[in-house]
């Protein structure tokens, strides 16, 4: 990339520079549908704009997850296979109103359900350091597209951590804000309580940038929160007075060697930049998979009963004729193995005779699991650090054919959805050449003082450098 | 709790999905793993129980969902597989509605 599309300069030249980076980057199978055309509009639209904004000339991709009236909107499934939407999501919008130029929609798992981006209709995405290995999932595509610099940010979204892992795995800033910061219309809905859109920046400051041009309320989500945008937070001059506690359910003792080592790295570096580590515990945090499988298929399961081969997409016809008939051919041939599972689990876990038994209960664990980090923060905290993932990336297929081990992969990030609070992955070294992600999370809408402490965080640390 | 090929057939009639007979082996054996996987939640001790989680600070209460007119940039008719005179049309009602 050159400096112009770096740094945001003439929409023209940036739009050319990102077809030709995309074009190079099309072995990682990272984007579903982009064109020059609209990337020259694109352009050409900013370079027209009187006072272009924040985002001036920044190139950002979008998962194929948000919609946009421009290009289609498939979720990387078959069922919305040439799908376009009638509108555009708020947060393309405000990134549009601040001069980006966004016109590449990236793969992801099918409707964003998976952790490796291998339940995609179209085929996984690549690691750009290692092509047998997953980018992490369900935003893998965004991820890879930003650790092979084709773009500096783009969106991503996360139900159970699908931002922040892919993050880790692929070594990028990934940004999930609290849930009503950033509008969720026009995200296609998986589980509702839990959906946020979020960021993946090359750096903190890209990150934050794009979050705070597509942060605030929205009339059109009655769950954004009536607070003022967010504003791009400077880095601090050191950590003085912050106390960041570390759950020791976070650091077990089968953690990955290369993790554990880079964790302590990171540990260093915030002791030497002046704040205090306190161990604390988090226990139903234990919790966090289990509940977020319960509550995340009950509200897919909802929330897809919509693709029906009656309104939009595709439509298959069974057997029998007849409309029922559609209904489950047009589901059952459209919707992958993944989708069709957590259906059938979310299916169940609300059916009669079992919903209190695993839905009621997994809602009170929520609610367990979310006062541990109230109470932490309510005790002085300011952050809370973990490693974001267990492992560093993955190999294809490893996990694919056990859904669990899948699922486990987001064991420390899914708790943070679980209670809607802000957090980030930020890069923190490599293990074996393969990056490892460190975990800061914050109270409610402590989005700026998150970001200020990461960019803090980011200018000692070398997030490409081997750790031992 | 296990789940079996006639649990997989009557949930999946629930979720009007179609599932083929020799895929619901592999559903019946994945399922069973996933659903025994969350039972863990039964080590929560009942006492420990607390009201149901709603995302969000404490302090902030939802605003009313008023809908409004939302402008699109195509009509239904351009989505739908078939559409006239302002209805989605789909195959008749047939007989195994009352299956």
């Amino acid at each position: 990339m050159t400096a112009a599309a770096e740094q945001g300069g003439r929409g023209a030249a940036t739009a050319r520079d990102v077809g030709r980076a995309l074009r190079s980057a099309e072995s990682l199978n990272a984007v579903l549908h982009w064109s020059q055309e609209l990337l020259d509009a694109e352009g050409a639209r900013v370079d027209a704009m009187a006072a272009p904004g924040s985002l001036a000339g920044m190139p950002i991709a979008v998962k194929d997850n948000i919609v946009t009236v421009e290009q289609p909107t498939t979720c990387a499934s078959r069922i919305l296979e040439g799908y376009v939407s009638p509108y555009t999501a708020t947060a393309v919008n405000r990134l549009r109103d601040a001069g980006a130029i966004v016109a590449a929609k990236t793969n992801l798992d099918e409707f964003a359900m998976g952790s490796s981006t291998e339940h995609s209709a179209w085929g996984r995405v690549k690691h750009p350091l290692d092509p047998d290995r997953v980018p992490g999932g369900s935003s893998g595509g965004s991820a890879a597209l930003v650790a092979a610099g084709v773009v500096p940010a783009a969106l991503g979204s996360e139900t159970g951590g699908s931002v922040r892992q892919p993050a880790s795995f692929c070594g990028v800033v990934g940004v999930k804000p609290s849930y009503g910061r950033v509008s969720r219309y026009g995200l296609v809905a998986f589980g509702s309580s839990l959906d946020a859109i979020s960021v993946f920046g090359r750096t903190v400051d890209h990150a934050s940038r794009v979050l705070a041009a597509m942060s605030g309320p929205d009339p059109l989500d009655a769950t954004t929160v009536d607070r003022p945008p967010m504003r791009v937070p400077e880095p601090l001059p050191d950590l003085r007075g912050l106390r960041i506690g570390l759950p020791q359910e976070y650091f077990p003792d089968d953690l990955h060697p290369g993790v554990a080592a880079a964790m302590e790295r990171v540990k260093d570096r915030i002791r030497e930049l002046g704040a205090e580590l306190r161990e604390v515990s988090l226990p139903h945090s234990a919790y966090a998979v289990p509940t977020y499988y319960i509550v995340a298929p009950a509200e897919a399961a909802a929330n897809l009963a919509r693709y029906d081969g009656v309104r939009y997409g595709p439509r298959k016809v069974g057997p029998e004729g007849d409309f029922r008939a559609v209904y489950r051919a047009t589901r059952g041939e459209g919707f992958g193995p993944e989708v069709r599972r957590r259906i059938l689990v979310g299916t169940y876990v609300l059916s009669a005779g079992y919903y209190d038994a695993y839905y009621t209960k997994a809602q009170q664990a929520r609610a367990l699991i979310a006062d541990d980090f109230r109470r932490g923060f309510d005790s002085g905290l300011d952050f809370l650090l973990t490693p974001t993932t267990p492992t560093p990336a993955f190999r294809a297929g490893e996990k694919t054919e056990d859904p669990v081990a899948m699922y486990l992969a987001d064991i420390f990030v899914c708790a943070v959805n679980l209670s809607g609070l802000p957090a980030l992955s930020l890069p923190v070294g490599r293990s074996e050449g393969l990056p490892v992600g460190a975990q800061l999370i914050a109270p409610f809408f402590g989005e700026e003082r998150l970001l200020a402490a990461a960019a803090t965080l980011e200018r000692v640390i070398a997030a490409d450098a081997e750790v031992r | 709790m296990s789940i079996g090929r006639d649990d997989v057939r009557h949930v999946a009639k629930l979720a009007e999905l179609a599932v083929p007979e020799e895929e619901l082996e592999r559903l019946v054996s994945q399922l069973n793993r996933i659903v025994d996987y969350v039972a863990q939640l039964d080590r929560l001790p009942a006492e420990r129980m607390v009201d149901a989680f709603l995302p969000g600070p404490a302090s902030v209460a939802l605003r009313e969902d008023v809908p409004g007119p939302v402008p699109l940039a195509r009509p239904p008719a351009e989505l739908a597989p078939e559409f006239a005179e302002g209805f989605f049309l789909v195959p008749r009602h047939g007989a195994m509605e009352d299956a």
